[in-house]
């Protein structure tokens, strides 16, 4: 992989070693003054928000395994260690609608609902060739599940998959995180990074 | 910024007052100030200053409780408007205004989305700077099919002010000799990747009228040394410029205007001063000074020059001139002709078209560039479309689908997790920006009854579109699928947005209101951007504008607001206003 220009700094002393290290290639003199400007950064003030959380322990305890199945440990960790049930939690809590809130619970009741009826034990106990087939026919609308599960199971999924690659483990771990890039290449071939960039676009 | 630089109450009479601190503001600050004037900034918003207040940059996504989403209930109390803006998320939701304390009214049927900049630097920290002149074609488009009025100004007018703010901006791009998209004083373009190299061949070989090249936009692909002596460094292709940017990699009043104008010392500044109204001397026939009211203590203050510059924005700026009544101007300062308010414009956004390009697999890109790619204006202009006026741009670029694409396929898993790894397939996307014509029913007025918390009355804004603009928006997804089919795009689809959810003010190039015109019976300004009635009185900011063109305007912004800042000179040091 090419070495990026500058280190991963985002804040603090890092961020203002990133920036000095520029300035010097750049020839640029930052002032004293701008580079202590640089260093008492303050994070946004949502930061510090309160916790609040949308599941209780065993819709939480759902979520954490249908995490892992969706992106499951394999070199890099999985869904688990990369905490996607917490976040999944607290963004539910937080950023979704009373609608949204509900769609997903009903979603999460009906997951055990129908491992209930096929395999007359909670998604959690059922076997993983189980639990796969289960999840498997609601993402094609077979074996008795709706269109409606089936976008059920599409948001899910875009729910673990942002909870996972925009947390530290997936964006540094699986994918290639580069937080200032130095520059655009257009001419830049696959593997010399072998893996797809955590920020896209 | 160490300097005092800020007041709040003064009763000194400033040689020139500037209101707003946006790209405009900045540039008209930056040349009075240069020329020897003692220049007052009027901003509505609080002071912002370069690094220390780029409070979202540099954060990292899971350091962001909501991985960059907001909390809902504050999204629907306080930004249910600016939402809609792309660049609208936690790190940046602070250069976006509080819809609540900026209301406005539409009719029903006729939403139009205000985006909102209101803080020192305005909608620079904010703008996508994309960058381009006009042409001779388009000052000249009103005479062309009348509507409108005529620009009184052509290219050769303002050819040399490109120049000025080019050069001092820092412009990237590739100088392609195109009469519809004059070349600009460039640094060195940005690279295509290999996607796009292939499509540019694939495209300009199938048609001769259609070019596609790189984006020109005011970011420092390799600066200068005037732009390091700015304090200014290369762009490091982060893609998070509206978080605002440290490296002062792209154009901003904070990177780039405000430090010329500060280095006079003959700038001051008052931020949190909301603008009422314009004072005016009906005895002498000009304006005075300004009446604000303070943002947050609600206090009233004025402030006096002998010149005074309106950039607080388009509809700010009308807003003002509406609010601005006496004797002598009933219906708003300047306003004998009644044009005022009127012939409101925007770009038309969200049509085009997208699909997957085949093979390609090996390749990739590092960084994320900061422009996408321009197709110039071919539409009534090098090829002839009868069926509406005027024409469009087209922009796009070709990308990796990234991991927000994946969760629609089918599948989960190991495999799953492996396909998102390898990076997705190429996408190539077009998309237009379509110019609408200038119409005396697109308009802006002062709510009868409704006032904002400082007691201003509201803008009714009434916005719609014509049978011409769905015309276009036709044209433009049709053409821009018979694109990428022609050459070679899978799956296309196409989309127009406008038929969901996409309104007038989304591409935030609201444009219109007090235009230039060369009658006084039929225009607000003439064309040195100054009032036909009150000669110390100018408009530089979108405003000004008589028709919209399709490119994107705030370049045409600088160079006006720099060349009327030479003209006010002039005239204030001979005696004339």
């Amino acid at each position: 992989m090419t070495q990026p220009a500058l280190p991963n700094g985002a804040t603090g002393v890092s961020r203002r070693d990133a920036l000095k290290q520029l300035a010097l290639a750049c020839g640029l003199v930052l002032s004293a003054n701008s580079l202590s400007a640089l260093a008492a950064f303050t994070p946004p003030t949502d930061l510090t928000r309160r916790k609040k959380a949308l599941l209780n322990t065993d819709q939480l305890a759902l979520v954490r395994e249908l995490g892992e199945i969706i992106i499951p440990t394999t070199d890099t960790p999985g869904a688990i260690v990369a905490g996607v049930h917490d976040f999944i939690n607290h963004f539910a809590a937080y950023c979704a609608s009373k609608e949204e809130q509900q769609g997903l619970l009903a979603g999460l009741k009906h997951i055990d609902d129908s491992a209930q009826t096929r395999f007359s034990k909670p998604f959690i106990s059922a076997s993983k060739t189980q639990q796969i087939e289960l999840l498997t026919h609601m993402e094609k609308a077979a074996d008795g599940f709706t269109a409606d599960d089936r976008a059920f199971f599409k948001q899910l999924k875009a729910l673990v998959t942002f909870g996972y690659y925009t947390s530290e483990i997936g964006a540094t771990q699986e994918l290639a995180y580069l937080a200032i890039p130095g520059g655009y290449k257009g001419n830049f071939k696959f593997k010399d990074t072998g893996k797809a960039w955590a920020i896209p676009y | 910024m160490e300097k005092n630089i800020y007041i709040i109450k003064s009763t000194e009479i400033f040689d020139a007052i500037v209101v707003g601190s946006g790209i405009s503001g900045g540039w008209a600050a930056k040349e009075l100030t240069e020329k020897g004037l003692k220049t007052l900034m009027v901003e509505r918003g609080r002071p912002v200053e370069h690094r220390k207040d780029y409070v979202g940059e540099g954060v990292k996504p899971w350091q962001m409780p909501f991985r960059g989403q907001i909390e809902k209930a504050i999204v629907d109390e306080q930004h249910y408007i600016q939402k809609k803006c792309y660049a609208f998320n936690d790190a940046t939701k602070h250069f976006f205004g509080n819809d609540k304390d900026y209301p406005y009214s539409t009719p029903k049927d006729k939403p139009f989305d205000w985006i909102r900049g209101n803080q020192l630097g305005g909608k620079s920290l904010l703008w996508h700077r994309q960058s381009y002149r006009w042409s001779e074609h388009d000052f000249a488009a009103n005479a062309r099919d009348g509507h409108g009025v005529d620009w009184p100004i052509r290219y050769k007018d303002i050819e040399k002010w490109y120049d000025h703010v080019e050069i001092h901006a820092g412009i990237s791009g590739s100088a392609e000799n195109l009469e519809i998209l004059p070349d600009s004083k460039f640094l060195p373009p940005f690279e295509m990747n290999a996607v796009e190299k292939e499509m540019k061949a694939r495209i300009e070989k199938k048609w001769k009228t259609r070019k596609l090249i790189m984006g020109r936009t005011a970011h420092l692909s390799v600066p200068a040394p005037h732009h390091t002596a700015q304090g200014r460094i290369q762009c490091q292709a982060r893609n998070e410029c509206q978080k605002g940017c440290s490296f002062g990699a792209y154009f901003s009043t904070q990177s780039s205007t405000l430090p010329s104008a500060l280095a006079t010392n003959n700038l001051t500044i008052a931020t949190n001063s909301v603008v009422h109204s314009v004072i005016y001397d009906p005895k002498t026939n000009r304006a005075t000074g300004v009446r604000v009211i303070d943002a947050d203590t609600l206090e009233t203050r004025e402030y006096f020059a002998k010149v005074i510059f309106l950039c607080a924005s388009t509809l700010g700026t009308t807003q003002i001139m509406l609010n601005s009544t006496s004797e002598s101007f009933p219906t708003g300062i300047a306003n004998s002709s009644g044009a005022l308010g009127h012939y409101l414009m925007d770009h038309l956004y969200g049509a085009g078209a997208s699909g997957r390009v085949e093979g390609f697999e090996e390749e990739y890109y590092s960084g994320r560039r900061p422009t996408g790619l321009v197709m110039p204006r071919f539409t009534n202009y090098s090829e002839m479309n009868p069926k509406f006026l005027r024409g469009y741009q087209i922009t796009g670029s070709a990308i990796r689908q990234g991991w927000d694409t994946f969760s629609q396929q089918d599948g989960f898993g190991a495999d799953y997790k492996k396909a998102i790894r390898s990076a997705g397939s190429w996408i190539f996307n077009l998309g237009g920006s379509g110019e609408m014509l200038p119409r005396y029913e697109n308009q802006v007025s002062l709510h009868p009854t409704l006032k904002d918390k400082w007691g201003i009355p509201q803008l009714h804004i009434e916005c719609d579109l014509s049978e011409n603009d769905w015309k276009m928006f036709e044209d433009i997804a049709d053409t821009c699928a018979e694109i990428l089919e022609g050459i070679g795009v899978k799956d296309v689809t196409k989309k127009i947005e406008a038929k969901k959810d996409w309104h007038p003010g989304l591409a935030i190039h609201e444009m219109g209101t007090a235009r230039m015109g060369k009658d006084p019976k039929t225009s607000v300004l003439n064309g040195w951007n100054q009032a036909h009635d009150v000669p110390n009185l100018f408009v530089t900011d979108g405003a000004s504008m008589a028709s919209c063109a399709s490119q994107n305007p705030s370049l045409t912004y600088m160079a006006l607001t720099a060349r009327a800042a030479d003209y006010a000179v002039q005239q204030l040091k001979a005696g004339k206003i």
